[in-house]
């Protein structure tokens, strides 16, 4: 049992994370009504972005973010403006397809770009850790975890307090009430496409120090946000924080206690993800969604 | 013909005929409404049958199809039946989960599967190319044959209505999980044949081959360049995108390309051709039709 605080420790750390990973992407649904299938490619930009501007220009990743971020939301805003536009209003089919042909290109642009070989970010405090009470302390995940509940907590307020994010929220809710409020629906379709776009770069940023960055990184960790926002209920951002703490305990628990766990463990979120939308497809907080 | 050309026509069959079972597997559970993303699922489930079978029990290729072919069926009674009554985005995420989940299970069992290191097809039971060629394109016909026979009959308007709106439908006395659980069954077996048959040609699998998301990119390109829901589309389309694909990679050569050139050529048939080119002429053929006989 001498494990335990430090499952518990590494579990919290992961957890901050897939925060950061899924909020983003139940913010696009939530708005929208549209699942993107290319959040994970969005992430594998902002993983790159950080890499470049650490390998080239020094730059540190906490540093980058924010412009890494501003990059990719500009490529949020091509996609809404060239793609998702259109099909706002088209089957689910349609947009399913669409998007999920949006990330298969986007990730081979990638490839062409940077090849597929793995690269990583290494930084001061990527690989130091130290002892707290017989528990070993990684420092980059550490600010991993701080820059994720950070960006985390900072959207939600956005969303309450600002007006925009009040907007943004009104549609969410009820988008032919909203649109006779004179709020102007398909810009706040387009900006909460971008900020979901920027927080997934983030969140590539944020893992940059921590993962292997390739151009196929982004679907397996789409796969795991599924599993978040759908556990959560799709919609709900407060389900969606509920929800990554309980995958990244699952997962963590797997993979300290089930022999060969480590293997294992990526499977979780995909029993999880099945298991809910057999039980309970509505998840933990979400509301009922037709189609 | 010089042996190095008959290869590469072997590869080109090969090839265009798995994407024709695919496209119309696919376009077959997209009919009912079932949008599919994880026919790798099935593909990789034949494969692992069919060289598990063969290896096991020393079957030849014909036979080792069969047992593909069931547990290809049988998965997609599974899915029909623990999907349930989920549609449209829970579907298809539920079929993305179940594929990567069946990648991580032939990882983690080595026993079984050869885990992350893979089998090999035993060397004594492998066939000519050509052979492989053969029974691919008689697969890719029959499964032509069958979509076609389920067009012929009422299962076509169970079909229609149902991805129109499944309550609907139950309404008009259509009971969706008997049409799923056979339609699902029934891609599931073609799509399980084409990856047993193409495992053949490779002689080798391990979980990242079986169940490659690239299949599933596969399945779906031939149906929405050709046009869903059609018969004659997936064909067509399933054809022009290995056309497309090979001169891709014969124009640019490098990795990446091919893949991007489906990956736009999807996008732009959704925006700008979402019936796809057979659904395309058809409708322009009707108006035309009706322009010239006066009618509006």
């Amino acid at each position: 049992m001498t494990l335990l605080p430090q499952f518990l420790l590494d579990a919290l750390l992961l957890g901050g994370l897939y925060c950061l990973m899924a909020v983003g992407l139940a913010l696009c649904f939530g708005v929208t009504r549209i699942i993107n299938f290319a959040h994970g490619e969005m992430i594998m930009f902002g993983a790159y972005g950080a890499f470049l501007l650490s390998v080239h220009f020094g730059i540190d990743p906490l540093l980058s973010l924010p412009l890494v971020a501003l990059g990719v939301a500009l490529i949020g805003f091509l996609v809404f403006k060239l793609c998702v536009q259109r099909v706002l209003d088209a089957p689910h089919v349609n947009q399913i397809l669409l998007l999920f042909g949006v990330g298969l290109i986007l990730q081979n642009i990638a490839v062409l770009i940077f090849t597929g070989d793995e690269r990583s970010v290494t930084t001061a405090y990527s690989l130091a850790s130290d002892q707290f009470f017989g528990m070993m302390v990684a420092y980059g995940r550490l600010i991993a975890f701080a820059v994720s509940i950070g960006l985390t907590v900072g959207l939600i307020v956005w969303l309450r307090i600002s007006e925009m994010g009040r907007a943004i929220q009104a549609v969410a809710q009820q988008r032919d009430a909203a649109k006779l409020m004179g709020i102007n629906v398909t810009a706040m379709y387009m900006v909460s496409f971008m900020v979901s776009a920027a927080l997934g770069s983030a969140t590539g940023a944020a893992m940059s120090f921590l993962l292997t960055i390739t151009p196929f990184m982004g679907f397996h960790i789409l796969i795991k946000g599924f599993a978040i926002v759908v556990l959560g209920g799709l919609g709900s951002v407060g389900g969606t924080l509920i929800a990554a703490f309980v995958l990244a305990f699952v997962e963590t628990g797997v993979s300290y206690y089930v022999p060969e766990g480590g293997g294992w463990a990526e499977g979780v979120a995909l029993a999880v993800l099945l298991m809910v939308l057999i039980l309970r497809p509505r998840g933990f907080l979400g509301q009922a969604v037709d189609n | 013909m010089p042996f190095a050309a008959t290869a590469v026509v072997n590869d080109w069959i090969i090839s265009a005929a798995s994407m024709v079972i695919l496209a119309v597997s696919w376009n077959l559970a997209a009919n009912a409404g079932l949008i599919s993303l994880g026919h790798s699922a099935f593909w990789g489930v034949g494969t692992y049958t069919a060289v598990l079978s063969a290896n096991k029990l020393g079957l030849p290729l014909v036979l080792a199809l069969i047992p593909a072919m069931l547990i290809g069926a049988l998965l997609g009674v599974l899915l029909a039946v623990i999907t349930g009554r989920l549609r449209g985005i829970f579907f298809a995420i539920s079929t993305l989960a179940l594929s990567e989940g069946l990648r991580v299970i032939a990882v983690m069992t080595p026993g079984f599967t050869g885990g992350g290191e893979g089998i090999y097809v035993n060397p004594q039971l492998r066939i000519g190319a050509h052979w492989v060629a053969a029974i691919m394109v008689v697969g890719a016909l029959i499964s032509i044959l069958v979509a076609w026979a389920i067009s012929r009959t009422s299962w076509h308007f169970a079909f229609r209505a149902m991805r129109a709106n499944e309550s609907a439908a139950q309404m008009l006395g259509v009971r969706p999980i008997g049409f799923r659980v056979w339609v699902l069954a029934l891609a599931g077996a073609m799509a399980a044949f084409a990856g047993g048959v193409r495992v053949w040609y490779g002689g080798f699998v391990d979980p990242g081959i079986a169940f490659d998301l690239h299949i599933t990119i596969f399945a779906q390109i031939g149906p929405l360049l050709g046009g869903i829901y059609t018969l004659a589309g997936p064909v067509i389309g399933a054809l022009l995108s290995v056309l497309l694909s090979e001169a891709a990679r014969i124009w640019f050569g490098t990795q990446g390309f091919g893949l991007l050139v489906y990956g736009v050529a999807l996008v732009l048939c959704i925006l700008f051709l979402p019936h796809g080119i057979w659904g395309g002429l058809q409708r322009l053929w009707t108006f035309g039709r009706r322009r010239i006989r006066g009618e509006q």
